[in-house]
């Protein structure tokens, strides 16, 4: 079954080749000549993300603050465990083009086993300028952890974003 | 077409298929090229590609975003746009609204601007969205046991934005070089100076550095804009320690138009950066 997937799988990618072949070589033939055009791009990539690890509450609402350059500061009254990471993403384009970065700046959290939490974001910079190597901002945040918070996993998202101008 | 579908379904299972096991990254993206300014008349395509590692399901959409005097870029709501801004997101025309590629599949996206007649002379302008859709729900496992405490788990929604600006009429533009100085912020040393800008579209270009009398410049910063809804903005470059004690003096600034389009001077100053 999973051999007959992957021969389907195969098919399909190279019907896919073959239609940007054609479309390719007609483009050719209309005009003529061979032009290519190369574009400038931008390449975001995620090289970590954003981690708090486990934290067990305590009897006062607390915070656990995670620097944008991952150093955990975990409140009076909490016990924290795991490595903590701060969010981090990898910008490419153009040498010396300047990005603007940013994102949300909280996000709410619902735990599995019900209950909520909240987490402001901070973000390294508001713009980067890209070297040879391209460049890279970082996430961090601060979490306030209520009085005797709910068990459970708590799951939340948040838009980070990359923009030209 | 039978056979396309097929293929699609199987892109679709594929991506099932991911969503179940533990994803490395899904949702890395290149996007190209990273402006499009159209006449009216023309469309152009942009390419979205799948960089990461596992198939993903990607979102393009238009959002308003209006430039501050700091010069970063606020994302307006919808409901609050402007006439101007609602014509904006009304005559770009773009297809297709999401896509699922396996990795470095890369897809052509067609944008195309519908011109309503009588359409006042200016420049309107979205910002285009690229962006991964997460996948649904992480598999949470097993419940915690209340010994257990919380466990936290952030999932970023990540994308890119390019603007797309669409020119009615015949526009011009100007910029001047205000004061430059270097600052220490809460991020570093980083380099200031003020641009404003007169007329009736945006202006974008290339920023250049240069100490009087060497060659190499300082300081190169590319892709710098100032558009219509802002007369003024300052530019503020975190640079290295090193760099922004360099900086300081007499230099010399110069603002130029894009390379591609021939990389005239906008404006020129030399100033004494404090």
């Amino acid at each position: 079954m999973r051999n007959y997937g992957m021969k389907r799988a195969l098919a399909g990618a190279a019907i896919a080749a073959l239609a940007m072949n054609a479309s390719a070589a007609h483009a050719a033939s209309a005009t003529g000549t061979a032009t290519a055009k190369i574009l400038r791009q931008i390449t975001l990539t995620k090289t970590s993300d954003l981690q708090y690890a486990t934290i067990i509450s305590g009897a006062t609402a607390s915070t656990v603050a995670v620097s944008t350059a991952g150093a955990a500061t975990c409140g009076a009254g909490l016990t924290c465990t795991g490595t903590t990471t701060a969010g981090s993403y990898n910008v490419q384009g153009t040498n010396g083009a300047v990005v603007l970065v940013g994102g949300d700046s909280s996000v709410t959290l619902n735990g599995s086993l019900g209950g909520t939490m909240s987490s402001t974001l901070t973000y390294s910079s508001p713009n980067i300028t890209l070297g040879t190597t391209g460049g890279s901002f970082q996430v961090g945040g601060t979490l306030s952890v209520g009085a005797n918070q709910a068990s459970g996993d708590y799951s939340g998202t948040f838009n980070v974003t990359a923009n030209y101008q | 077409m039978l056979r396309f579908l097929k293929a699609l379904g199987l892109f679709t299972a594929a991506a099932l298929g991911a969503a179940a096991s533990p994803a490395l990254a899904a949702g890395d993206l290149l996007v190209a090229p990273t402006r499009v300014i159209l006449d009216g008349s023309r469309g152009t395509e942009v390419v979205l590609n799948n960089i990461g590692t596992e198939p993903a399901t990607y979102r393009i959409s238009l959002e308003i975003k209006r430039m501050t005097a700091e010069g970063g870029l606020d994302e307006i709501a919808e409901e609050n746009v402007t006439a101007a801004e609602r014509t904006a997101l009304d005559m770009i025309a773009f297809s297709p609204r999401r896509v699922t590629l396996p990795p470095n599949q890369p897809q052509v996206v067609r944008v195309g601007v519908r011109l309503p007649e009588g359409t006042p002379p200016g420049e309107y302008r979205a910002h285009m969205l690229f962006r991964a859709v997460p996948d649904a729900a992480p598999a949470s496992g097993e419940p915690k046991p209340a010994s257990e405490g919380v466990s936290i788990a952030l999932t970023p929604i990540y994308g890119i934005t390019i603007p797309v600006i669409v020119r009615v009429g015949d526009l011009g533009a100007e910029a001047a070089i205000g004061a430059a100085w270097v600052s220490e912020t809460q991020d570093g040393p980083a380099f200031n100076f003020d641009l404003t800008r007169t007329g009736n579209r945006s202006v974008y270009g290339d920023i250049e550095v240069t100490r009087p009398g060497v060659a190499e410049p300082l300081l190169v910063a590319r892709g710098i804009a100032v558009y219509p809804e802002v007369g003024a903005r300052k530019v503020s470059l975190r640079v290295p320690g090193e760099l922004a004690a360099k900086l300081k003096g007499p230099v010399h600034i110069r603002y130029s138009e894009d390379r591609e389009i021939g990389g005239g001077t906008i404006d020129e100053a030399e100033r004494v950066v404090k």
